[in-house]
């Protein structure tokens, strides 16, 4: 008598991946991202509030290396969400739903979330 | 983790519903027209952390101190606080009911609260008192 493995709940792992999908959960998660994020700007607003030597602290880890990863990802962040919440204003207005138009809405989110951060961190900071 | 189990008496029942339909209409636009107000705020950020990153007090007063900069940032900060705890209200549906999800909801408004009320005072106390 052989015990047979119990079946686990069909979830994420039975559909096949789609690019709406995944953008449909990056969405999420971006937004999640950008609600611990916000923190961060108003610990930046607090810290100078409240004087230089707060600030200089402030200053001093968000400029490290750890700091400008994390600032980086927040861009990116910020900039996904944005593009997909305009992609659902767009959908909002009942088009670009169809086979194909929605696909390459997600692709179009995905693609100029990577190049508006690189073009920003490009013009604002590397090439500052 | 649902309070009361949904029955057949209840499905049966024209009268139940699944929840608030003028709450949730209220929800979905309050949610559309913030995150659209929130394009205006991005700007606004990145206008703000790439003139003033890394700079001193000083900088950083005379750029934010002036008021056609912080009363607005003041009022956008406030829109995206909203966004951020009605958004955050559509995940919290989504896993939690009953008693775990107003107590995480109570966790969400007060984040959101502690956030603005942070900000919006740091803003203040640049513009007006330096």
């Amino acid at each position: 008598m052989s015990v047979r493995a119990r079946p686990t709940s069909p979830h994420l792992q039975i559909y096949r991946w789609t690019i709406t999908m995944a953008m449909s959960i990056v969405h999420r998660a971006t937004g999640i991202a950008n609600y611990a994020g916000m923190a961060l700007f108003a610990i930046w607003l607090v810290a100078a509030a409240m004087g230089q030597e707060a600030l200089t602290a402030v200053n001093f880890i968000y400029g490290s290396w750890f700091g400008q990863l994390v600032l980086f990802g927040f861009t990116w962040s910020l900039v996904h969400h944005m593009l997909g919440g305009l992609r659902h204003w767009v959908w909002d207005f009942a088009v670009m739903m169809e086979p194909g138009q929605r696909e390459a809405m997600a692709w179009a989110t995905l693609a100029g979330s990577v190049i508006l951060t690189l073009l920003i961190w490009t013009v604002f900071v590397w090439a500052a | 983790m649902r309070e009361t189990p949904i029955t057949k008496t209840v499905i049966a029942d024209p009268r139940s519903h699944y929840g608030n339909g003028p709450a949730s209409t209220r929800h979905f636009i309050t949610q559309r027209v913030t995150g659209l107000i929130n394009v205006v705020f991005l700007g606004l950020l990145l206008f703000l952390v790439v003139r003033l990153a890394g700079q001193d007090r000083t900088d950083l007063v005379a750029v934010i101190g002036n008021v056609f900069v912080g009363l607005p940032l003041m009022v956008l900060i406030a829109i995206v606080a909203v966004h951020m705890r009605n958004g955050m209200r559509d995940t919290l549906e989504d896993y939690f009911a009953g008693r775990m999800y107003r107590l995480v909801m109570g966790l969400n408004t007060f984040f959101c609260l502690v956030v603005a009320l942070a900000g919006i005072g740091a803003v203040a106390k640049i513009v007006f008192w330096g």
